[in-house]
């Protein structure tokens, strides 16, 4: 599982490669833990390389999530794959976590 | 700046020195004033606090400075606001400073009762306070509490209008003909009208609210619409919780208590209109989207599950109970997460799913 970081102008855009299993998901929250900081963040997620995500990975997405919105920014995953948003749909954080 | 005598001037100089402690003043009034607003649960449009500059202050001396026998005469060299939405809020405002501060009644004017019963115009309530030494005491600064300030509280309607008034009134310099004078009470009088209808509507609406509070509440479902506010106050009874609870066994897994809110549009949107249409399709609908939940689930080690998932699959069912077949489940995504070339997919998926299975 890869995390790459880029910051352009006010967007963070971050791209996803790889499946977040129970063997990498602390490694995928140390990873994300920059976008954890900062006032309004505007946090695109490419995740068209993403493979799959376990309960620990939603986990982190929500924690992201939340902290996005207290912060008053806005989180946006795009080009996900469909098993993946599957994934999302069948547990219910499509509702939670916006999907372009 | 304008030509003083000598009493003028004395009173001048007293304020320069005294400028800082009205500073300090100053900070103090609209601290404890946002406290109040806050702590009180109350919204109001804006709280201004000002210092009185020099030049109008030696343009009130050279008007009238003979009123004033020292610069503790003058009660608006501090200046506070307090402008409301609506009426009542002024009297709840009004009550509150009275607790805080240390309010010179002799010297404070309710100017809405001034007027009369035929007479439309200026509508504020000044109190004059001071600061009381068990809110503020600084032996090395007892003029803080000494001195005395000005607290205007009005509605925003009240406030345009005075604004208003001023500019038009007294900023011209000229003499206002009689007819605009009248045009401009005639103002006064409609806006006080809005006022109190904005008032009334307030009143109507928590009326409402609380009726249909009641009546979720008593379990009257089908006498409720179905409307944002009846839908908070339904939601509140954790109507999906049984439901919920039953799918998260599936994999033992976690809830997470989401925001059901949004679902509101889609639930207009499948024709809905009472809270008793939604309490049907919980009961009559319950166990097929629990089946749904065991299909989807119970191959996979997802053990975290959003409580929306529970409604999600209950809407699925319905759709597709009432033959709306994949176009139906699109148009539920659409509107659920946005247009998106990709609800077509998730809509064959979700159909297939339930129709591989039986489920309906």
């Amino acid at each position: 599982m890869e995390v790459t970081i880029n910051q352009e102008a006010n967007k963070t855009l971050v791209v996803l490669n790889g499946r977040i299993d129970t063997t990498n998901a602390d490694k995928f929250q140390q990873d994300i833990a920059p976008l954890l900081q900062g006032e309004k963040p505007d946090i695109e997620i490419d995740c068209s390389g993403m493979e799959y995500t376990s309960s620990q990975g939603l986990r982190i997405f929500l924690m992201l999530q939340k902290s996005v919105m207290a912060r008053q920014g806005q989180l946006v995953l795009m080009h996900i794959k469909p098993q993946v948003k599957e994934v999302f749909d069948i547990t219910g954080f499509s509702n939670i976590i916006k999907i372009i | 700046m304008q030509q003083l005598d000598l009493h003028c001037q004395m009173i001048l100089e007293e304020y320069l020195q005294s400028r800082s402690s009205f500073e300090i003043m100053k900070n103090i009034v609209r601290a404890q004033l946002e406290k109040c607003v806050h702590d009180n649960g109350l919204y109001v449009t804006a709280i201004e606090t000002r210092v009185k500059a020099e030049d109008s202050l030696a343009g009130k001396l050279a008007l009238k400075g003979y009123k004033y026998q020292s610069l503790s005469d003058i009660t608006d060299i501090l200046g506070a606001r307090v402008i409301t939405f609506y009426t009542d809020e002024v009297d709840k405002i009004a009550a509150l400073v009275d607790k805080i501060f240390e309010v010179d009644w002799k010297n404070s004017v309710d100017k809405r009762k001034m007027l009369e019963l035929n007479q439309f115009g200026y509508m504020s309530l000044h109190y004059v306070c001071r600061i009381p030494e068990s809110l503020y005491h600084d032996e090395a600064h007892p003029e803080i509490n000494q001195y005395r300030f000005e607290i205007q509280l009005r509605t925003a309607l009240q406030h345009v209008w005075a604004t208003m008034n001023h500019d038009i009134g007294y900023k011209s310099g000229i003499e206002i003909p009689r007819e605009h004078l009248r045009n401009l009470n005639r103002i006064a009088g409609m806006l006080e009208l809005a006022d109190e209808q904005f008032s009334r509507i307030r009143k109507e609406v928590a009326d409402y609210r609380r009726h249909i509070q009641s009546l979720v509440a008593d379990g009257n479902f089908d006498a409720v619409p179905l409307d944002g506010d009846s839908f908070r106050s339904y939601l509140a009874l954790n109507p999906f919780k049984k439901l919920i609870e039953k799918i998260a066994t599936i994999n033992q897994a976690e809830v997470y208590e989401d925001n059901l809110l949004r679902y509101l549009d889609v639930l207009q949107q499948m024709g809905f209109k009472t809270l008793g249409d939604i309490e049907r399709l919980r009961k009559e609908c319950s166990e097929r989207a629990y089946q749904l939940a065991v299909h989807q689930l119970a191959a996979t080690d997802l053990d975290i599950v959003a409580l929306s998932v529970a409604l999600q699959n209950l809407c699925i069912i319905y759709i597709l109970q009432q033959r709306g077949g994949v176009l139906g489940l699109r148009l539920f995504f659409d509107t659920l997460f946005g247009v998106s070339e990709s609800n077509a997919e998730r809509a064959e998926r979700t159909a297939a799913a339930v129709d591989s299975f039986n489920i309906v």
